[in-house]
């Protein structure tokens, strides 16, 4: 291709970029959770900086369940950790899990869909199958069962890619129990994909079927991946939050599950530390509500059906 | 070989899709029934000819077309290229071969572009997945070549566009330029026309035409409009419910039809002289009844106003009225 058709490409392609996200950020709901999510973002990147190192009971530094104050904004944990240094750092830990496992569910939801609804027969009906199975297992089973093993594998004490063993393991429980979802509206879109005649006008060109998958019909499934996805994260973070509830979390790396499973442990409720409960369970909310709204938004704006997407 | 040997041969070719069968059906343990949707038909193409596909909606040309490209198993007869048996050939890496050779253009071009991809690519892919080029230089001049051809001048304009950014003509003719790219030798051309207005319907119809004189390309042009087969074609095949049942020459079949159906297909058409040989037909009643019942005997018998006993009866063979016209009517002898 010449000069100046790879110019006028990308001058076409920035063009739909920017049309698109003018269309996205006019939408009301995208640019509050926008908001939302870039202070989040914020705060987990660089809680050192904002927040100072992660409090341990040895560098706690104030009272037991000291009420919210000028020193301590969100006031004290039961061993005087400062609860928004904990919060700080919590924010970088849930996000962290919460995207990681939405990459994996996203991967493996897509693959799954894709191959299923292209290939139809019994490929579609075994994948699916399989898909129903992790669409109704629970995580918490799931969790149990993987635990062990993996502490088995790979010893109670070392690091997997940065993340401690039961932190891992929250990844991939989330990710195998949420990629159900995004394989059955990927297997509809590609059902009714497949049928479009550029798939015939493909095979005919000579296209095998992985190029006609990845080719033709993944680029046309961006706007459900995208959209989904979304959604996938919120549901990642509440799942993350209660598997940690549940005592599944590891307390040399809080989570904001962690610290309500903490603050519940710590007889937060009874005590009517109010600011040690609700400190990370407003976090939780308002992340997850975040990403449902930009989830709802790309919705929107990929859905008037002939919209350019970059 | 000589040299108005047939490119393309279709012997009793046979298709049908077996039928969505209700809950009851079933239960009752009713067996399944099936759409003959092509229903043994007969048809020759040669070198460089042009043979026009006619009939009603449903009558079964597109799916004619799809057993050509090969994206439909045909269930019974065979499809022979150039002397090759490819009736059971499948498989994207065995039919490189077949698919260098023959292309298809289709009815509705916005459907057939896919929007994610620029003219460039669209135009590029089948010299992509078959190998026809060896870098990107030879790449970008078969695609100019190819969208000039198609009547897009200059063709680097066109490269970065997408399908949406095009008119309807403009994509009608990437759909044709993706199908000459590859320098075919046969292309099925389904309805390539119909949703175009009437000046670019003609520029397009010229570039195939002349396409045929400059390569010798044979085409398959499918088309339930019997003037516009009438004008681009050198031979028509009359489609009826699956069956072919009437060809001949195009000025024969427009002009001296001896299928009553061919007769009535004519006189639905405004356009053409009513007076020579209808015979007392009126232009067509009803509708094509569904291919998945097929009626008793001549299968145009519950629509023809000539109809008589044998007719309910027996199903007629086409048997020869003219040189290369063929006619499936008891009538025709
Ligand atoms: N994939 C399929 N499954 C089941 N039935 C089919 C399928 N494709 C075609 N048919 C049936 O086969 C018959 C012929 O269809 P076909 O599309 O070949 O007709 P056509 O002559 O091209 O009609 P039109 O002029 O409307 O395009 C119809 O009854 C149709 O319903
Ligand atoms: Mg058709």
């Amino acid at each position: 291709m010449s000069e100046g058709t790879v110019q006028s490409l990308s001058r076409i392609r920035a063009r739909a970029i920017k049309g698109f996200l003018r269309q996205l950020l006019g939408h009301g709901g995208a640019q509050l959770g926008l908001v939302c999510l870039v202070f989040f973002v914020a705060v987990a990147a660089m809680p050192n900086i904002l927040v100072g190192p992660l409090q341990t009971a040895i560098t706690a530094t104030g009272d037991f369940l000291a009420p919210p104050s000028g020193q301590h904004l969100l006031g004290t944990d039961d061993v005087g950790r400062d609860v928004l240094n904990l919060v700080a750092h919590g924010a970088r830990i849930s996000l962290t899990i919460a995207l990681l496992a939405t990459v994996i569910s996203l991967i493996v939801g897509t693959i799954v869909g894709i191959t299923a609804g292209y290939f139809g027969g019994w490929v579609d009906v075994w994948l699916m199958r399989l898909t129903d199975f992790f669409f109704v297992v629970p995580s918490f089973v799931l969790a149990l069962v993987i635990t062990p093993v993996v502490l088995e594998v790979m010893g109670r004490g070392g690091e997997i890619l940065g993340f401690r063993p039961s932190l891992f393991v929250i990844i991939v429980v989330i990710g195998l129990t949420s990629w159900a979802f995004i394989a059955r509206v990927i297997r509809s879109q590609t059902l009714s994909l497949k049928e479009r005649t550029f798939v015939d006008r493909a095979r005919i060109a000579g296209s095998s079927d992985t190029s006609i998958m990845v080719r033709h019909i993944l680029p046309n499934l961006v706007p459900q991946i995208a959209a989904n996805g979304a959604l996938v994260v919120a549901n990642a973070i509440y799942i993350e939050t209660s598997l940690s509830f549940l005592g599944l979390g590891d307390p040399l790396q809080p989570s904001w599950g962690t610290l309500l499973s903490l603050a519940q442990r710590a007889g937060a409720a009874s005590v009517g530390a109010w600011w040690y409960l609700g400190a990370p369970g407003i976090c939780v909310l308002m992340v997850s509500l975040a990403f449902v709204l930009i989830g709802n938004a790309l919705d929107d704006t990929f859905n008037p059906r002939r919209r350019v997407i970059p | 070989m000589p040299d108005n040997a047939d490119i393309l041969r279709l012997e009793n070719l046979q298709v049908s899709f077996p039928m969505q069968s209700g809950v009851f059906d079933s239960i009752l343990g009713r067996p399944k029934g099936v759409v003959r949707a092509v229903d043994g038909i007969n048809l020759n193409v040669n070198r460089g000819e042009i043979v026009a596909l006619v009939g009603e909606s449903g009558s079964g040309k597109t799916t004619v077309g799809r057993v050509i490209t090969k994206l439909v198993q045909p269930t019974g007869g065979r499809l022979l290229f150039d002397g090759e048996d490819m009736t059971t050939t499948h498989g994207f890496s065995t039919l490189r071969p077949y698919r260098h050779r023959v292309q298809m253009i289709f009815q509705d071009a916005y459907q057939a572009l896919n929007p994610r991809h620029t003219v460039f690519d669209a135009v590029a892919e089948p010299l992509r997945s078959l190998r026809l080029v060896e870098n990107r230089a030879q790449l970008t001049e078969r695609v100019s070549e190819a969208l000039s051809t198609a009547g897009l001048n200059p063709p680097q304009e066109f490269f970065a566009r997408f399908p949406h950014e095009l008119s309807g003509g403009q994509r009608q003719r990437v759909v044709v330029a993706g199908a000459l790219v590859v320098k075919p030798d046969f292309i099925v051309a389904d309805e390539p026309v119909s949703m175009l207005d009437v000046s670019i319907r003609a520029q397009i119809l010229q570039a195939l035409i002349d396409l045929r004189d400059k390569y010798r390309l044979a085409l398959l042009f499918i088309t339930h409009d019997l003037p516009l087969a009438w004008l681009i074609a050198d031979r028509i095949a009359v489609m009826y419910l699956g069956r072919v049942v009437e060809i001949g020459s195009a000025d024969d079949i427009t002009l001296y039809p001896r299928h009553p159906y061919t007769v009535a297909l004519r006189n639905s058409t405004p356009q053409v002289r009513r007076d020579a040989g209808s015979g007392g037909i009126q232009a067509l009643q009803g509708e094509v009844p569904s291919a998945a019942r097929v009626p008793k005997g001549c299968r145009f018998h519950p629509r023809c106003p000539l109809a008589f006993d044998r007719c309910r009866q027996e199903e007629p063979s086409a048997i020869e009225v003219g040189p290369q016209h063929l006619s499936a009517c008891w009538l025709a002898k």
